[in-house]
């Protein structure tokens, strides 16, 4: 042990002693598993630091250069030809196989997607939702209804859903007077019902305004006779025959189901589709939403 | 080798960007080509709806609304399937937007209807209570710019080699001959709009731009 290492260890030495002194004046507690660790680490790193250095720099004052020389030399400075250090030449196969996996496996197959990741929180989102809304009473389905008509449907047909003034379908009631009679004259076939077309002029003049007055007035009171054409495919109670023909007397789920999907252009304007916007528990709950609003 | 390429530093530097490149080279270049590549089943704008871009870009739409949505649930309940790069090959430039004062508009067309945007385009308030939008009155009375959008179907044709069809090339002639054809198409757009002054222009054989830009907004889907 020379000198050099003896001053260091000295240095070290005292730098404990003084931490300790420090750390007692403290009044730190000792029995403190946590503070005892902290001094050894302390005492560890000063001993470890000044041994290492004090080994390294008398190296360097007493060491000498020897060993085979490459050929090259550059302005009289040359290279001595040394096996490659262990560690770093296991690093270097190990970034080579890495690379390789990397390059064939690694990045190809687990990739990060934002596709991916959306995929999953929609597919997760939507079984949780299913399986939230399996059993919801009419309340809850009511406020989703309102939730989803306030962002799908009241840009056109106002909060309330009145239509803004005609400027689209008014919920308040089935229909008004002049859709009827538009249907009456012009014919229906778009809502997709397994009834099929229904064609224009069933009923003409008199007739079609006493029906329309009829159904327009939400088909109370004494029934029309010119009703009867009408009785053939929406019943005679206008409920539609179980899911046949559209209702004309109230916005049933087979209703809303089938105008949401094929979308309609009446005599106000023309709605489009809204098929892959709402998923059936939404459509379920936006019905009994406007149910509520006839009411 | 090596020891020719150490006494090259100028070839070894080529080699080194050369390897470091590669990894960026595998990994963006192909996807880069492929989302270049319009979906199947893109069509170019038609004139009429270039025109109505030119609308859109010229009283900045782009200002309030985007065109890009993003892969999130919140976004794509509200507004639709998300975007994807091959829907805008035909765009140019391209208008993404990146501020949403209003909604997104990139798949307006699936959910508004030409007797909408004509009522909403007159007076917002009326349709969306508390809404900000000005009101864009001059839209039915302002002529569009047919030709200068022709010009441009002819210019992307040519340099871009977008898929039109052969009736659209340059010289009055082709221009007079196709313009019926736009006529036709802003007609088609009209039937669904109340506004006397729109069928006036139409008659005369001017296309309001309130017409253009329906047609444009009716085309993004």
């Amino acid at each position: 042990m020379n000198s050099m290492v003896i001053k260091a260890l000295g240095v070290s030495g005292l730098l404990i002693v003084a931490t300790l002194a420090m750390v007692l004046s403290m009044d730190i507690d000792l029995n403190d598993p946590i503070n005892a660790m902290t001094i050894l680490g302390a005492i560890v790193i000063a001993t470890a630091t000044f041994g290492v250095t004090s080994k390294y720099i008398s190296q360097m004052k007493t060491d000498k250069a020897e060993g085979e020389l490459t050929d090259e030399n550059w302005d009289g400075i040359g290279e001595y030809k040394n096996e490659l250090p262990s560690g770093w030449a296991y690093t270097f196969l190990g970034t080579l196989i890495y690379t390789v996996w990397y390059f064939l496996i690694g990045f190809p197959l687990n990739a990060y997607s934002q596709i991916g990741e959306y995929n999953e929180e929609v597919k997760a989102y939507h079984k949780k939702f299913e399986e939230v809304h399996k059993t919801s009473d009419i309340q809850t389905l009511q406020s989703m209804g309102q939730s989803i008509f306030l962002v799908q449907c009241a840009p056109c047909h106002g909060n309330t859903g009145d239509g803004l003034n005609g400027k689209a379908h008014d919920f308040s009631k089935r229909m008004s007077k002049e859709q009827v009679l538009h249907v009456i004259n012009n014919g229906q076939n778009q809502l997709g019902y397994p009834m099929g077309e229904m064609p224009a002029g069933m009923a003409m003049g008199a007739d079609a305004e006493a029906i329309a007055v009829y159904v327009a007035g939400g088909m109370k009171g004494e029934q029309p006779a010119a009703y009867g054409v009408c009785a053939g495919c929406h019943g005679a109670d206008g409920q539609g025959m179980g899911g046949m023909a559209p209702s004309i007397a109230m916005y049933d789920e087979v209703l809303v189901g089938h105008v949401l999907e094929h979308g309609k252009k009446g005599v106000i304007g023309k709605m489009p589709s809204f098929k892959t916007r709402m998923t059936p528990i939404q459509e379920k709950a936006l019905t009994v939403y406007i149910q509520s609003l006839t009411m | 080798m090596f020891h020719w390429l150490e006494k090259n530093p100028f070839f070894f530097s080529v080699g080194v960007f050369v390897v470091i490149a590669f990894a960026g080279l595998v990994e963006i270049v192909p996807s880069f080509a492929e989302a270049a590549r319009p979906i199947v089943g893109l069509k170019p704008y038609s004139v009429l709806e270039l025109a109505g871009k030119e609308v859109y870009k010229k009283d900045h739409c782009i200002a309030c609304h985007s065109q890009l949505i993003r892969p999130f649930k919140a976004e794509t309940d509200r507004y639709g399937q998300y975007s994807v790069s091959g829907e805008y090959a035909y765009d140019r430039p391209f208008l993404w937007g990146s501020k949403r004062t209003g909604p997104d508009l990139h798949r307006i067309g699936n959910y508004r209807t030409t007797d909408w945007h004509e009522n909403h385009m007159w007076e917002p308030e009326e349709l969306v209570a508390g809404s900000i939008m000005p009101a864009y009155k001059h839209h039915f009375t302002n002529i569009a710019d047919i030709e200068t959008a022709y010009a441009e179907a002819v210019t992307v044709k040519e340099v871009f080699n977008t898929p039109y069809g052969d009736e659209i090339k340059a010289g009055e002639e082709a221009w007079n001959a196709y313009k019926p054809q736009v006529l036709e198409e802003a007609k088609a757009i009209a039937v669904d709009m109340k506004h006397p002054e729109v069928h006036e222009a139409l008659k005369k054989g001017e296309v309001p731009e309130i017409v253009a830009l329906i047609a444009y907004l009716n085309r993004l889907k």
